[in-house]
């Protein structure tokens, strides 16, 4: 069996070990408490129901992406010879996305296995922070100021970390 | 070359095959996240900050790691959290961190991303919520 599907394997088996402890948990809060069990899974069901949609377009997104785009036009874009249109597209992307992190996680995995940097992945979860529809949220809560200062700093260490991240990786591959 | 159709069936199938494999952990992620709504109330966060400012803001990007939940709610926790006299230090780290850390999240980043760029990746977003929230602030003590 090769390596690849071994990992594969122990990936999926690690889920369902996650899974079955989740479950524990709810058989629990159900058993000591009742009305929270029921409300957690209320909360649970308005998750899903919230991601569906999403989790569809990330579906679309990964199965064009590896139906048009091979490794080499991944890599022009942002892999190693990405440049600042790496920086650009990773920083805007991660601003622009929408919904929670971990319903992106699947395509950027997928689009490190073909050749993206981790300083670029890096660099779009954390603008991933910057959430324009709430922004006007933060204005009313915080100020303009507040929201204008942390918004360029959160634009800025991305860039930053993405950058810290790439040495790195630069050196573990040495 | 194989025609485009047989290319995004093909495509398709093993998009669908890893997100397959990644569901278990993704439903373990939105379980825990039920549980986590659910048992811990936003006075409970309210109650562990203790009014020193270091102390605070090391707790408030702790605290936001492990807090889960739409944006606004840690917006309204750090108004809450401001109106009680705790710093804009800790309240920007808290808000920070509460979007770029993800403690219940971590088995799944863990298990797609390996161990490596899920460390790196946690430890300098832990780093830059620290930092972060003392450039925010001092800035906007220099300009206001």
């Amino acid at each position: 069996m090769s390596k690849k599907v071994q990992r594969k394997k122990a990936k999926g088996k690690s889920g369902l070990i996650m899974l079955s402890v989740v479950g524990c948990m709810y058989l629990l809060t159900f058993y000591f408490n009742p009305q929270a069990g029921k409300e957690a899974l209320l909360v649970v069901l308005e998750t899903i129901k919230m991601i569906a949609p999403i989790l569809l377009v990330v579906f679309f997104l990964m199965a064009l992406l590896n139906t048009f785009i091979d490794s080499k036009s991944i890599s022009r874009h942002i892999g190693e010879q990405s440049g600042m249109r790496g920086w650009i597209i990773a920083l805007v992307g991660g601003v622009l996305s929408h919904g929670p992190a971990y319903v992106w996680y699947p395509m950027l995995s997928d689009l490190r296995k073909h050749g993206a940097r981790d300083g670029l992945v890096v660099a779009f979860f954390y603008t991933r922070s910057i959430k324009l529809p709430w922004l006007p949220l933060m204005i009313s809560y915080f100020g303009l100021a507040f929201t204008v200062v942390l918004t360029v700093l959160v634009i800025l260490s991305a860039w930053i970390q993405g950058m810290i991240v790439d040495k790195f990786t630069a050196l573990a591959e040495e | 070359m194989k025609p485009v159709f047989i290319r995004l069936k093909t495509a398709a199938k093993n998009t669908l095959g890893t997100l397959m494999m990644v569901m278990p952990m993704l439903l373990s992620v939105i379980g825990l996240m039920g549980l986590f709504k659910t048992l811990v109330t936003p006075e409970m966060i309210q109650s562990v900050f203790q009014g020193s400012v270091l102390s605070d803001t090391l707790i408030g990007t702790g605290v936001g790691a492990i807090s889960v939940g739409q944006p606004f709610l840690s917006y309204a926790i750090g108004g809450e959290l401001l109106d009680e006299g705790v710093s804009l230090y800790a309240v920007t780290a808290f808000i920070l961190s509460f979007v770029t850390l993800g403690l219940i999240q971590l088995p799944l980043e863990w298990s797609l991303f390996g161990t490596r760029f899920t460390l790196l990746r946690n430890i300098l977003s832990f780093i830059f919520a620290l930092l972060i929230s003392l450039a925010t602030v001092s800035i906007l003590g220099l300009i206001q």
